[in-house]
């Protein structure tokens, strides 16, 4: 199609610019377009590159904690939680127990957040403007809970090497399980009113399909690949933390289209819920913060690699050290790097709202790819 | 996926280095030791293996180290590709003392849970080293970002211009020389 | 793209100043320009808890032509400079800029020694009217910022100002 449109056709290029509400950050796509139907599409990064590598280089171990918040900020904890776990493996530090389940509760409340960002953007995306009030106002309760533990809203910074710096306190219990109650009498109303909505199957049901194979050539993890029938998850194939503790499901659709990796979504929310529940009932007592600190961070040479599992997929981290105090080199595998770079390949021959719909259902997060 | 029969494959790929093999050398010591002979307990032979090594994974994150030449990864690209490995990640690191640019290919496999690293090191002044995109489409976002940070040359390459910095810049700053200049 | 210089008008009406710069000032519409971490607490100001639209700031127009005030939240890059200064120049007089977040301000956490990537500050090539510091800023702090515009456009501030104890 794409030739003969070429050849025979008149195209145009279209500049899907830095600056559109629909973009989620500063993304850039080139569209080669034959009328509505896209011919070729090319993503251009760098507009929001940060540097984040290089500031590695140039800050200690613990300084560098503050910018793991700011990659992904709307599922910061997990970023946290994958660069305090490389350098604690490669120091051997063990976390305790309390600790450790305070991490998994305020990374799956980060989750359940992340989420619901998604969805008020992606039906936003799609034109329905009042699923983003709603899904904010639910987020609001997530922020509180958050704030009162960790002290900020959005970009976090929790994590210690050894433990976490805060604990919590009843009312951050009370509040997590109140707020259980309400979204789970939320999570049937968006089922109502959004997903079962004709005109959202429409836009949905049997747009952008991914296969598996091309999922696999491009290293695309997280809930695309679990729309697309591929059941891998970090935090059950790989697993670390004590997330083995727990009784999850991982939701795997099959159909590999928009409406799947909605779906996928959406159901894990509900897992994430069923963490948190499991993990507040066997909270031990105890320290948050390993007994014997090490005031000066400097691990042993060599390279080491973690993975955990962000909203958007496995966030991997490669640290290099050489023995000092500040990293030799680190290099961060964002999820949203892969998953971005099948659109192009995927979105061959669509409409241009449809291939919309694609971008929307990729979860993009432009700020995680640039680093 | 059976890890004997796959690491089979990438040995012959894997460079031959230095080992101090410490176990032989007791081994001959016992033997022995009833003669009065010195050479025995003095610096043994280093012996040439190909650097494909096990790796706890506990301790480092991943399973499995192959060190290879520059024009072997996209052999190496082939097999793990054939076996159902994705790519997770390529990246560089400057080995400014040595003079050298190291290149490193992860890949991680869905079931059974399985890392392997696969390395190189190219020469700091001419790097240059074939591209694996026509084998694991992935490859080319990751290789145009190396190519950014570090001015790694990926021949082959269908379309190597920078990706995260601007299009016109010709400065690599991930260098461990690098100076930004005003 | 080249701005031209406004000729001042040759009458000048001082009540009809002072009621279009209140209809301005409670009126204004931000351009939906968030770059990083700020666009989110940009939106959840817009959302219903903290809700932009009772100071009349609702209407998020993407597109320049229908804007007076540009909210830049989020770190400018030295690749997308030019496109912050093309979208500042499309935009019609009467024009406002707020810097939201340490990274608009001055570079923020990105500003180190030797970097080559970040501008350290929208205020290097635009005209900045208000400074809202944070890493991200409350929405309240926001809301704030929006309200110091209103004063600098009618010169008073209709509403009360918050005492910090």
């Amino acid at each position: 199609m794409n030739k003969a449109a070429i050849d025979n056709q008149e195209t145009f290029v279209l500049n899907l610019g830095p600056q559109h509400p629909a973009t989620h950050g500063v993304l850039r796509v080139k569209l080669t377009m034959d009328g509505e139907y896209i011919v070729h599409a090319e993503p251009v990064l760098g507009y929001i590159h940060r540097m984040h590598e290089k500031m590695a280089e140039n800050r200690t171990w613990a300084q560098y904690m503050p910018n793991t918040g700011r990659m992904d900020y709307l599922s910061a904890l997990s970023y946290n939680h994958g660069y305090a776990a490389v350098v604690e493996r490669a120091m051997g530090i063990e976390v305790p127990e309390r600790a450790e389940y305070l991490r998994v509760i305020t990374v799956e409340l980060n989750r359940i957040s992340s989420h619901l960002v998604w969805f008020g953007a992606f039906i936003l995306d799609l034109g329905g403007f009042t699923p983003l009030l709603y899904a904010f106002d639910d987020r609001e309760k997530i922020l509180d809970l958050l704030e009162s533990v960790t002290g900020s809203r959005l970009t976090y910074c929790y994590f210690r090497f050894g433990g976490v710096y805060n604990d919590i306190d009843e009312n951050f219990v009370d509040g997590t399980r109140e707020f259980i109650k309400t979204m789970r009498k939320s999570i049937p109303m968006y089922h109502d009113l959004v997903t079962k909505n004709i005109i959202l199957m429409k836009r949905l049901n049997d747009i952008g399909p991914i296969s598996k194979e091309t999922i696999r050539k491009y290293g695309a993890t997280g809930p695309v690949a679990r729309g697309s029938g591929i059941d891998y998850d970090v935090r059950k194939n790989e697993p670390y933390s004590i997330y083995p503790e727990f009784d999850f499901d991982v939701p795997v659709y099959h159909e590999g289209d928009s409406m799947a990796r909605y779906m996928v979504r959406m159901d894990e929310i509900e897992q994430s819920m069923r963490i948190i529940e499991q993990a507040l009932d066997k909270l031990p007592d105890g320290p948050v913060m390993v007994a014997k600190a090490p005031k000066i961070i400097k691990p042993p040479k060599g390279d080491y690699y973690q993975a955990v599992e962000a909203a958007r997929g496995s966030f991997g981290i490669r640290m290099v050290s050489d023995g000092t105090n500040k990293a030799y080199r680190l290099k961060l595998r964002s999820p949203t790097f892969s998953n971005l770079s099948l659109f192009s390949e995927a979105c061959e021959g669509m409409l241009l709202p449809d291939a919309l719909a694609l971008m929307g259902s990729l979860d993009l997060v432009i700020p995680e790819i640039d680093r | 996926m059976d890890f004997a029969k796959l690491k089979e494959q990438l040995r012959p790929l894997a460079i031959l280095e230095d080992v101090v093999a410490e176990e032989t050398a007791d081994v001959e010591v016992e033997q022995e030791e009833g003669a009065a002979d010195l050479d025995a307990q003095s610096v043994p032979e280093p012996q040439q293996l190909p650097a494909i090594n096990e790796v706890d994974h506990q301790a480092k994150g991943f399973d499995l180290d192959v060190k290879v030449e520059a024009d072997k990864v996209v052999e190496a690209a082939k097999i793990l590709d054939e076996q159902g490995f994705f790519l997770e990640a390529v990246t560089g690191v400057d080995w400014l003392k040595e003079n050298q640019l190291e290149v490193v290919y992860d890949y991680c496999m869905w079931q059974p849970q399985c890392r392997v690293v696969i390395r190189t090191r190219l020469d700091r002044e001419n790097p240059v080293i074939p591209t694996i995109s026509a084998v694991i489409p992935g490859a080319n976002w990751h290789e145009r970002e190396t190519h950014d940070f570090f001015g790694i040359k990926f021949s082959g390459h269908p379309n190597l211009i920078p990706i995260l910095l601007p299009e016109d810049s010709d400065f690599h700053p991930l260098l461990k020389d690098f100076k930004v200049n005003e | 793209m080249e701005s031209q210089s406004l000729q001042p008008s040759i009458v000048q009406f001082a009540p009809l100043d002072k009621l279009l710069a209140l209809g301005r000032a409670n009126s204004l519409w931000p351009m939906t320009f968030g770059l990083a971490c700020c666009a989110i607490e940009m939106m959840a100001t817009g959302a219903s808890r903290f809700d932009l639209s009772r100071f009349g700031a609702e209407v998020f127009r993407p597109s320049p032509r229908q804007c007076d005030v540009m909210i830049v939240a989020g770190t400018i890059n030295h690749k997308m400079a030019p496109a912050v200064k093309t979208l500042y120049d499309q935009m019609p007089e009467p024009k406002w800029v707020i810097a939201m977040g340490n990274c608009a301000i001055s570079g923020g956490p990105f500003a180190f020694p030797g970097q080559y990537a970040v501008v350290e500050g929208a205020d290097k090539f635009l005209p900045v009217d208000v400074y809202i510091p944070g890493c991200p800023p409350r929405p309240e702090a926001l809301i704030e910022g929006i309200l110091e515009l209103e004063e600098k456009i009618t010169g008073s501030r209709r509403w009360p100002r918050v005492k910090c104890e």
